[in-house]
């Protein structure tokens, strides 16, 4: 995304929320995401919740997009990467937090999972065993 | 059904990927504890019991 588009992005956006991070568009595109650092936009006033933003990345960050899922949600769509890849991914993040959401993305989900594809994730990111012992047991 | 055609993964720059995250989710708590310093009890923490509740 180029600076202009993102600026028209930005004006959109700070209409209802606020960068927490930085008050200034141009510092936003140049320092943080040009950079591969995440900016957060929170409602006006808060600070929690916030949604991060940032480009992608690694050739995982533009898979997730190019095969994103659609979502509807209090009539509003959102695209969220696939939970075949959420799973193992938060395996692989590690930290106990992460674990406690793969377990329950998957109770949630288990029965409408592709596990063939989620298995092949399994594999090229090595949590296969934390696959089996966290989310199967 | 379509194939899916799986991404190339590089354990290394995922490895590298999650510990500048990790960097950057703590410069966010840092500043997220100033901002509760500079706010009032009622303020923060009526912010917080939303997300919790």
């Amino acid at each position: 995304m180029d600076c202009e588009k993102f600026c028209k992005l930005w004006d959109e956006v700070v209409k209802k929320f606020e960068c927490v991070i930085t008050e200034n568009k141009k510092d936003a595109y140049n320092e943080y995401l040009l950079n591969n650092h995440s900016i957060r936009f929170s409602e006006m006033g808060k600070y929690v919740p916030n949604m991060e933003v940032k480009f992608p990345k690694t050739d995982l960050d533009l898979w997730s997009l190019n095969n994103s899922i659609k979502v509807v949600l209090n009539n509003h769509l959102l695209f969220l990467s696939k939970i075949e890849l959420q799973i193992p991914f938060k395996l692989f993040l590690g930290s106990e937090k992460d674990f406690e959401d793969a377990k329950f993305l998957y109770e949630l989900f288990k029965d409408k999972l592709d596990n063939s594809l989620m298995e092949q994730f399994n594999e090229r990111l090595k949590t296969t065993k934390l696959f089996n012992r966290i989310c199967k047991k | 059904m379509q194939k899916i055609v799986l991404p190339n993964i590089d354990l290394r720059e995922l490895e590298e990927q999650k510990r500048e995250n990790s960097e950057e989710r703590m410069e966010f708590i840092k500043k997220y504890a100033e901002w509760i310093k500079k706010k009032s009890n009622r303020e923060w923490s009526s912010q917080q019991a939303k997300i919790i509740d």
